[in-house]
């Protein structure tokens, strides 16, 4: 289309892209014919020439503009360092806070229940201990619903969660994250204590320790004396409180005879 | 030894793959060390079992030796069994359970042994705190028979027992009193949840198996899951439907999450449902009687391949719940009715 116009303009409305073609050829056998003339071409070396020269004149020209503007900024650099360095404390001072909350949020662990909010609620961290040793944690998946429910747990099966839940899950989520945290510690406590039986006491126990899920009865039969001639005593310990970490029944008999 | 005695531990030991054969050995823990130096394992298999058989004569084995090798055996090919679960419960407000494995070991014997004369049970301690019980059944007149053995495996203080399914289901009853009461329960109820894969039962039941928690303490986010699609593999290769398949595989992982699947084999549904149509009149739409038809879906790992149906383009994302509720609701086996 811009073609047509320019054909219009001119007034010559010969043909369309052929003539056009035909033009664009005159065109360049003439300036070709220019070309082959020496005088013409001397004259544009000149040409060229001074061009040269005033681009070089101009280069040199901003060369020297540039080392200026560096010298100026090198002797002011005194003022501008502390800025710069003000910048990267400010960053820095960051980066050490966020890492800071980043550890105190890991080591909310240690304060036996810890969380983390997730895409659908929260996920509550149990972590248990006793007397000093850390022991296993365990997780509850909260999704925050009416009503509450949970998603999903590695509450081992014979921990009553549904018993606890349907008490306190909807009504006091205080009262139930406490309580779980009660069964899970005293029942931690009771399998650490068995397992440091059944290891570090091995030289005392005359058989295998005889234990359950829950570790709330344990019964085993020991030597008051490792080695030597004592007698062995059969211990049967009962923990009838599931909160507990001590047993609230101990038989220990001999010989069929029951001391207390 | 007895003859039949005899020729039940021929037949046990004969079970045996050769190349499991020192393993199952040493886990019986019957034969000593220097016993079984003496047994030539490089001979043909019918000779070693001879070898073997005579080894246990010298021992003076027993039935219930023989029948702990049994149970060995068993548990290292537990998934040639089909597994069932049955679920325990108690009355309400019972007090705190002290089980007492021996109790349960010798109350369970005996309430089997005051109903069946004939019966031969024997236990084996496994980890976890649970027993593995093998029941070998007779009759009032009969011997029992050792080569059609029923299996229990139970996790004491938990309200579920998994059974192997017994040929002899008149016993169920018994096995299921006997389960009951030596467990200080009430019920006993027979779940629709069948499987080869114990493992995974246990897992489905104890509910472990999204055992996957946003922590502070873990090093790698969980946002940095791949899609699977690997945007940046080649800048010439253009993805269509991006926002489609980003879209079905965020709904695939809400719904099965990252966590390997529990394995099942097939996932059965009995449809008892009355004929719905759009269009009004036909012949079907006026029968009164609900049809009745099955569909099974069988695959090596059933949840997995369900889990990849809609990321492969072969079903809409969301699936439906009654495939994806199987986990939830310890469930394989599905009866449909019009409500």
């Amino acid at each position: 289309m811009e073609l047509a116009n320019t054909l219009s303009q001119d007034g010559e409305s010969r043909g369309g892209v052929l003539a056009h073609l035909e033009r664009l050829e005159t065109q360049v056998s003439r300036s070709r014919k220019k070309m082959e003339e020496p005088q013409s071409a001397q004259a544009e070396e000149s040409a060229l020439g001074t061009r040269i020269h005033e681009l070089r004149r101009l280069r040199d020209k901003l060369r020297a503009e540039v080392k200026q503007h560096q010298a100026s900024v090198k002797a002011s650099t005194t003022n501008v360092e502390p800025d710069q360095t003000l910048e990267i404390t400010e960053q820095e001072s960051l980066k050490r806070k966020w890492e800071n909350v980043k550890a105190i949020l890991q080591a909310y662990r240690f304060t036996g229940i810890s969380g983390k909010l997730t895409s659908r609620g929260v996920c509550v961290c149990i972590s248990t201990a006793f007397e000093g040793n850390l022991l296993d944690s365990y997780f509850v998946d909260l999704v925050m619903r009416k009503p509450l429910q949970i998603h999903h747990h590695s509450i081992p099966v014979f921990i009553p969660l549904e018993e606890i839940s349907a008490k306190y899950l909807q009504t006091n989520i205080q009262h139930f994250l406490f309580t779980l945290c009660e069964y899970l510690n005293a029942y931690s406590g009771r399998k650490y204590q068995a397992d440091r039986l059944q290891s570090d006491f091995e030289a005392f126990l005359a058989g295998p320790l005889q234990r359950n899920s829950l570790c709330n009865l344990l019964s085993f039969t020991y030597k008051a004396e490792p080695e030597g001639q004592s007698f062995p005593f059969c211990a049967r310990l009962l923990y009838k409180d599931l909160t507990t970490t001590l047993p609230t029944d101990v038989t220990v008999t001999y010989q069929g005879s029951i001391f207390f | 030894m007895d003859e039949t005695v005899s020729e039940f531990f021929r037949r046990t030991i004969l079970k045996i793959p050769l190349t499991e054969m020192m393993t199952i050995l040493k886990t019986w823990n019957f034969l000593s060390e220097n016993q079984l130096q003496t047994v030539n394992f490089r001979q043909r298999k019918e000779s070693l079992v001879q070898d073997l058989v005579l080894l246990c004569e010298e021992n003076r084995a027993s039935l219930n030796d023989a029948a702990l090798l049994d149970i060995i055996y068993t548990q290292f090919h537990r998934h040639q069994k089909v597994w069932d679960v049955f679920q325990m419960s108690k009355g309400p407000g019972e007090d705190t359970d002290l089980f007492d494995m021996e109790q349960f070991k010798s109350s369970f014997k005996k309430i089997l042994k005051r109903a069946l004369k004939n019966v031969t049970v024997s236990f084996r301690d496994a980890e976890e705190n649970a027993v593995w019980i093998r029941i070998a059944w007779g009759t009032q007149y009969r011997k029992p028979n050792q080569y059609k053995p029923a299996y229990v495996v139970y996790y004491s203080q938990t309200p579920y027992a998994f059974t192997s399914s017994s040929q002899l289901k008149s016993n169920l009853p018994l096995l299921g009193q006997a389960l009951t009461i030596a467990s200080k329960h009430h019920q006993i109820v027979k779940m629709d949840l069948r499987s080869r894969y114990l493992d995974s039962l246990k897992a489905i039941v104890f509910k472990q198996y999204n055992q996957i928690f946003e922590t502070h303490n873990s090093t790698t986010p969980l946002q940095e899951r791949s899609l699977g699609l690997d945007i940046n593999m080649d800048s010439r290769i253009i993805h269509e439907n991006k926002t489609e398949k980003e879209r079905v595989q965020r709904v695939t992982q809400e719904i099965f999450g990252d966590y390997p699947q529990p394995r099942l084999e097939f996932a059965q549904y009995k449809l008892e449902t009355k004929f719905k149509s759009d269009l009004n009149g036909g012949i079907l739409a006026e029968r009164e009687e609900p049809l009745r038809c099955l569909v099974k879906f069988s695959s090596p790992h059933l949840l997995e391949a369900l889990k990849s149906l809609a990321p492969a383009g072969i079903a809409d994302a969301p699936l439906s719940p009654l495939l994806t509720c199987i986990p939830n609701k310890g469930m394989n086996y599905f009866k449909i009715r019009d409500k």
